[in-house]
């Protein structure tokens, strides 16, 4: 027996059978989030559904909050598709796509984190904003029996269509970073899909502060290009915290964005700099330097991308720097 | 301790693939009836309670958290270094909501030795007294916990 997905009031799917609308979606190339391949652990795959899901799965009455359960919102992975239903979905999952890509590059940027480029096969292009974010399928290899997925921000500009340029941080055991780390090389296929997120420059002309650690630079460094490339000439100051300079990486082409952008400054800050670093700059925890230096920019928007912990510890000290919240945007790492 | 009705549906929870690859249970042969039982005796043969331990961990992860990703000392002789992963997971037991994957190291520098756990392994010793099974990659063992953290006996 065959029931229809109504989404968004103008597009109707089709579905047989009683599967799971991630699925279905899936088939009508409709890319959810979804980290963990469709078990109801992630919690990714959040939708909201107007009508016809019928009741909460066990998984949905623990994943979702108590607001998003009046609001209707489901876990698609957890929703069967067993009558005629109707769903509300951002537009971003509308013009989210799946994409067979190449990796043309790997380069380790530090000791654990490496840079991949990927080239579209099909589609051959992809349109995203600077700081949005892909996932990347991990095929079933060692270590794991499924494909699953991995979220990655996107480093490269988004006016070079045909590449995706990732940064990923090697965690031990990591499924999708053993993957990139240790088992792909040029040459590979890989399939990924997107772009995801919101995590994008407002269209204003303020000030802008951004902020990040590790792998968080990969969105901020799309921006910066971005405005580099598109001539936007906003104010900006950018604190990239690092422990000591084996963990800081792509200072050189911030220095080049610093030629570009006039009003750009790129300030990298070492936790603990090792006496071989020879280390003239900035030092200590990267709040304290934010919070030294943040009067370089007026009423600023501020970026930021990092560990959960960093984004709190320096959510605090914009606010106690009269940031309002509204102005602060940040991609956590959670 | 808070036991759950059915330890049966729960220890499938736990199975490799279901909610984390490598599951909770390791290689341990016992059922999560006869795992829960036996630390729970080791924690009560040591002196101390699930309580105890899981606040002195997540007492070291916040003190480690205002280290920003690096190791920060904690007093009287501790470091501590927080880190975190994409990614949250629901708890097997079936609580409400998830959990980030954050990873804390505690070295103890009197004695040299380390340990590292999860805002998952908090959670699962503080809300249902499970240290995961022998064998899983984050099994904890209550008496290295005790001795490394330097959790006081108070029963």
């Amino acid at each position: 027996m065959s029931h229809t997905v109504l989404i968004n009031k103008k597009m109707t799917l089709t579905a047989d059978g009683e599967r799971p609308l991630l699925q279905v979606l899936k088939e009508n190339r409709i890319f959810l989030p979804s980290a963990c391949g469709g078990r109801g652990a992630c919690g990714m795959c959040r939708c909201k559904v107007l009508s016809g899901a019928g009741d909460l799965k066990p998984r949905e009455i623990l994943l979702l909050s108590e607001e998003e359960k009046k609001e209707g919102v489901r876990l698609a992975c957890q929703t069967p598709v067993a009558g005629d239903l109707e769903l509300e979905l951002p537009d971003e999952f509308l013009s989210a796509g799946q994409f067979l890509t190449e990796v043309v590059s790997l380069r380790n940027l530090t000791y654990d984190i490496r840079e991949m480029t990927l080239k579209l096969i099909e589609p051959k292009e992809i349109h995203f904003k600077a700081g949005q974010y892909i996932q990347i399928e991990v095929p079933p290899y060692e270590l794991c029996d499924e494909g699953v997925y991995r979220a990655y921000s996107i480093s490269s500009s988004p006016s070079n269509k045909r590449i995706v340029e990732l940064e990923i941080r090697f965690v031990p055991n990591g499924i999708c970073t053993t993957f990139v780390h240790k088992h792909i090389k040029p040459g590979d296929r890989i399939t990924i899909n997107g772009p995801h997120g919101r995590f994008f420059l407002a269209d204003t002309d303020a000030d802008i502060v951004f902020i990040a650690g590790g792998s968080g630079m990969a969105p901020i460094k799309s921006m910066l290009s971005d405005m580099a490339e598109r001539g936007i000439r906003r104010k900006a100051v950018y604190f990239f915290g690092a422990r000591s300079k084996k963990d800081l990486f792509l200072a050189d082409e911030m220095r080049e964005l610093e030629k570009k952008l006039p009003q750009f400054k790129f300030i990298p800050i070492l936790s603990h700099p090792q006496p071989e670093d020879a280390w003239e700059g900035e030092t200590g925890l990267i709040t304290d330097v934010v919070d030294r230096r943040i009067g370089r920019v007026q009423d600023p928007e501020a970026y930021l991308c990092g560990s959960p912990g960093m984004i709190n510890a320096c959510v605090k000290v914009l606010k106690k720097n009269r940031i309002p919240e509204d102005k602060i945007y940040y991609d956590r790492f959670a | 301790m808070e036991h759950e009705p059915d330890l049966e549906k729960i220890g499938k929870e736990m199975k490799p693939g279901t909610i984390s690859r490598d599951g909770f249970l390791g290689t341990d042969q016992r059922s999560l009836s006869e795992i829960l039982k036996g630390d729970d005796e080791a924690v009560r043969r040591l002196g101390v309670t699930h309580k105890a331990i899981a606040e002195k961990m997540r007492k070291l992860r916040n003190a480690g958290m205002k280290g920003l990703g690096d190791f920060i000392r904690v007093p009287p002789h501790f470091e501590a270094l927080v880190d975190s992963f994409r990614g949250k997971l629901p708890c097997p037991f079936g609580h409400p909501g998830v959990i980030p994957k954050i990873n804390t190291l505690v070295r103890n520098l009197k004695t040299q030795k380390e340990i590292t756990y999860t805002d998952m392994n908090i959670h699962l010793i503080a809300a249902h007294g499970f240290y995961e099974g022998k064998g899983a990659p984050y099994r904890l063992e209550p008496d290295a916990l005790v001795e490394i953290l330097e959790i006081k006996p108070e029963l």
